[in-house]
C-alpha cells in the first residue's frame, strides 16, 4: 500500500505544476483555492506536500501574474493568474502529458497498439 | 497566528529573507488556515504533509521564491571530506614535530653525558679541541658508538627524516588553512542559498 501511494506521489509531482496552471487557467485564485480546485477535481494535496513552494516557482519563472486583493468579506490575499508564458507551458504540458499517457498506457497493455502491415 | 506560521517566521528570519516578503507569506498562509479551519478543516488540509515540518516548509517555500540570503550571512563549514584530511595531516605532522623535539632533546642529553664523561676522563684541550676531539656543538648532532643510546644509520636517517617530515606535514597543513590553498573554496561570493535567481540580483518588484 505505501508503494502505492509512493508512486502515485512521484507521479502526481512531475505534473502537479501543469495542474495548477490547469486550475488558474479557470481564473485568478489565491493559493487555498486552487487546493479546494484541484481536490473537486479529484487531486487531494495531503501526502503531496503543499503547493505553496510550487506557486513560488512558477511565479519566479514567470509562469504567473500576481496580485492583492481583498477576498470574500476576509483579509487580502494574493491571486495567481496565467501569464502569457504561463498559458504556453501549459498548452506544452498537455501535449506531453498526453503523449506520455498514452505510450504508458501502450507499455502497460491498456490499450491495444495498432501495429502496421 | 499559528505556532506553524510562527514557527516559519523565525526560519524565513533566519534564513535573511526580507521582512515585508516574509510578513506577505505569513499573512497569505495565515488566511488560508484560518478558511481552511472555518470550513471544518485543518492546517493539513491547507498544507499537506507539509504540516509536520514548518521549518522545511518554510525553507522551501523561500528557497523557490529566491528570497533567501546568499552565502555570505552564514558562512559555510568546510566539508567533512575536507576537514578529515586536514586534521589528519594536521595530527601527523604534530607527531613528528614531537618526535623530533624528543630525538633532539634525547641527543642532546645523550651528548652531554658523554661530554662531561670525556672531559672528566681525558681533561685538557687537546681532547676537546686537538685532533681528534669534536666540539660539543657539533657533537650533539655526531652519530656513533662512543655517544650511546641508538646508533648506527637507520638511526641516523631517523634524525634526518622525522623532523624533514615534520616540516612537510606542518607546511601542508599550513597551507590548506591558508587563502591561498589550492583546496579552498573559491568565488563564494554572490551564491544564492536557494535554487535560481534572488530577489536582490533580480530589480524587479517583488
Amino acid at each position: 500500500m505505501a508503494d502505492a501511494e509512493g508512486r502515485r506521489s512521484q507521479l502526481l509531482r512531475g505534473v502537479l505544476d501543469i495542474c495548477l496552471l490547469a486550475v488558474m487557467g479557470e481564473g485568478p485564485a489565491y493559493g487555498y483555492e486552487m487546493t479546494k480546485r484541484l481536490r473537486a477535481r479529484g487531486l487531494s494535496i495531503v501526502g503531496e506536500g503543499s503547493i505553496y513552494p510550487l506557486l513560488g516557482r512558477l511565479e519566479r519563472d514567470g509562469l504567473v501574474e500576481t496580485r492583492r486583493a481583498a477576498s470574500n468579506g476576509g483579509p487580502p490575499r494574493k491571486y495567481y493568474s496565467l501569464s502569457p508564458e504561463g498559458e504556453r507551458v501549459l498548452e506544452e504540458g498537455k501535449t506531453e502529458w498526453q503523449a506520455t499517457r498514452d505510450a504508458v498506457d501502450g507499455a502497460l497493455g491498456l490499450v491495444k497498439a495498432e501495429v502496421m502491415p | 497566528m499559528s505556532e506553524f506560521v510562527e514557527e516559519c517566521r523565525r526560519e524565513w528570519r533566519r534564513l535573511g529573507v526580507p521582512d515585508p516578503i516574509a510578513n506577505e507569506m505569513a499573512a497569505d498562509l495565515t488566511a488560508d488556515i484560518e478558511e481552511a479551519e472555518a470550513e471544518g478543516g485543518s492546517a493539513e488540509d491547507v498544507l499537506g504533509n507539509s504540516v509536520f515540518d514548518p521549518r522545511r516548509f518554510a525553507a522551501s517555500w523561500a528557497g523557490a521564491r529566491g528570497v533567501t540570503a546568499p552565502v555570505l550571512a552564514l558562512p559555510d563549514r568546510p566539508p567533512l571530506r575536507r576537514t578529515v584530511p586536514v586534521i589528519a595531516l594536521t595530527a601527523v605532522a604534530v607527531f613528528f614535530a614531537l618526535a623530533a623535539i624528543a630525538l633532539l632533546i634525547g641527543r642532546r642529553s645523550a651528548s652531554a653525558a658523554v661530554s662531561v664523561r670525556a672531559m672528566l676522563g681525558n681533561p685538557g684541550p687537546s681532547r676537546l679541541f686537538g685532533p681528534g676531539g669534536v666540539s660539543p656543538v657539533f657533537r650533539t648532532f655526531r652519530i656513533g658508538p662512543q655517544f650511546g643510546g641508538p646508533t648506527g644509520w637507520p638511526f641516523a636517517l631517523l634524525a634526518v627524516l622525522i623532523p624533514f617530515a615534520a616540516l612537510v606535514a606542518l607546511g601542508l597543513a599550513a597551507l590548506y588553512w591558508s587563502r591561498w590553498s589550492p583546496w579552498s573554496r573559491r568565488g563564494s561570493q554572490g551564491t544564492a542559498r536557494g535554487p535560481g535567481r534572488t530577489w536582490w540580483s533580480r530589480g524587479s518588484s517583488r
